[in-house]
């Protein structure tokens, strides 16, 4: 088994206070859980903004790989390949 | 030298900080401070150089707790937040109180689920307080309407008062290590017993320092008619107890409902307390005609307070925190709506004047003179 690909995780702009202002960061993880495995390693503070004290992606953040919602793939188990793009965004909701 | 009179204001889209010289004629506001996301919980902390919290109950990204150390000029995130551990399996969903603990810098915190979290370092750093969050209750416990938080933290030197809804009042004689229930007499109307152990739904608790033992009750009334098991239920609303919480009696009588959520006792008058009935089919003042009411000879009888409130056509409703007293020589009450209203009560609540009209639905009100 090879080294784990190395794709790019997106970060939306109200949580990029908590990761230096990195608009984007580049994390080795062969599928969604192992990205945010990495991130709660190595970007505690953000992780905490994705992700509650269970490990559970929030309620009302939406997860996409390239441009598919992990929703209508395999959830935090969908694989990765190198250049994929992660991107974490809020559900559309308000008023 | 205390001579400013400071208001926090939590609301649905932030906290606001209202300021005014003490004559209280005019207050200027700054604000909405945090991302625009409920704001709960908020606290002036006067020990020491004074310092404002407030909670920031972000749907997205989760609870935060903001602090301010220049007057509420400003706010910034605390290092961290409460959090259960992770193997708990629980997560925090919002943060409901925020209270001064020992010394200088311990702050309390109750949260939803129902749980406390304590910080030793003014907010920086939490832990759980596994002695009610791990109580043999706990997960017994209920959400209500508004969700099931721990709302309410009374701290008694070595005693503990703690509200939870709907989880009851549960208190600690050892300084927070141990709790259990205390609600004889507390009645509850959404279950065949009409007096359970615990899991009744009380809305709010204050007390007096100058009464030693005495505590007053808001709790979840509006069961008059009820006519199924158990029997109707009126008059459990509104409650005192005079020996610490062990046991409650009803001093509903006279108001125009025993619903209702803040509870708010004069800062110089154990005696004198403060209510806003509401109706409970709709949650907002009977005949749409608002009034606080006073009783000032603890719960025997009550009077009716509405001078420069509207008198007619006024549905909002006031939330559990969005009322609370100063501690000027002659206070002022001071309220907050849910249609973002901010109303004070000149004179101890004789005359009314609406300070703000069109903030955004009002979740939290504490006031402090600094």
């Amino acid at each position: 088994m090879g080294p784990a690909p190395t794709i790019t995780l997106h970060v939306p702009g109200p949580l990029r206070v908590y990761c230096a202002g990195a608009e984007q960061l580049s994390i080795a993880a062969d599928t969604v859980r192992a990205a945010l495995e990495n991130l709660e390693r190595s970007q505690s503070a953000l992780y905490r903004n994705v992700c509650d004290e269970t490990g559970t992606v929030r309620r009302h953040l939406n997860v996409f790989v390239n441009s598919d919602n992990v929703r209508d793939l395999d959830g935090v188990d969908t694989t990765l390949a190198a250049g994929d793009v992660v991107t974490i965004l809020p559900a559309v909701s308000g008023g | 030298m205390a001579d400013r009179v400071m208001l926090t204001i939590g609301t649905k889209k932030g906290v606001f900080v209202a300021e005014a010289a003490k004559p209280r004629r005019s207050f200027a506001l700054r604000g909405p401070f945090g991302p625009g996301v409920p704001v709960y919980a908020t606290l002036i902390d006067t020990r020491g150089t004074p310092r404002l919290y407030a909670s920031s109950c972000n749907p997205f990204f989760g609870m935060k707790v903001l602090r301010s150390t220049n007057m509420g000029k400003s706010f910034e995130e605390t290092k961290s937040a409460p959090a259960f551990p992770k193997e708990d399996g629980r997560a925090l969903a919002n943060i409901w109180s925020l209270e001064p603990g020992r010394g200088r810098k311990e702050l309390w915190c109750g949260v939803e689920p129902a749980s406390l979290f304590r910080s030793q370092d003014a907010g920086d750093s939490w832990e759980m307080v596994p002695g009610i969050s791990n109580h043999e209750h706990a997960r017994k416990w209920q959400p209500g309407n508004g969700g099931l938080c721990m709302h309410t933290i009374i701290r008694d030197g070595n005693r503990v008062h703690l509200g939870i809804s709907t989880g009851g009042h549960y208190v600690s004689e050892d300084g927070g290590g141990t709790f259990r229930a205390a609600n004889q007499g507390v009645g509850a109307g959404f279950a065949p017993d009409p007096y359970p152990e615990f899991g009744q739904c009380v809305h709010k608790i204050a007390r007096h320092d100058d009464a030693p033992g005495r505590l007053y009750m808001q709790n979840h009334g509006g069961w008059a008619e009820w006519s199924g098991p158990g029997g109707p239920r009126p008059d459990i609303g509104v409650l005192r107890s005079d020996d610490y919480g062990h046991s409650w009696r009803s001093i509903a009588k006279g108001l125009p409902s025993d619903f209702g959520f803040p509870i708010v006792v004069h800062p110089h008058d154990a005696d004198t307390v403060y209510v806003m009935p509401l109706e409970p089919s709709t949650r907002s003042c009977p005949g749409g005609a608002p009034a606080v009411w006073r009783s000032e000879n603890g719960g025997d009888s009550w009077s009716r307070l509405a001078r420069g409130l509207p008198k007619k056509q006024s549905y909002f409703t006031i939330q559990r925190d969005a009322m609370d007293i100063d501690r000027l020589k002659t206070p002022a009450l001071y309220f907050g709506t849910t249609t973002g209203q901010l109303w004070i009560g000149r004179e101890g609540g004789e005359k009314w004047d609406c300070l703000f009209d069109a903030l955004p639905p009002i979740h939290n009100v504490k006031v402090a003179v600094v």
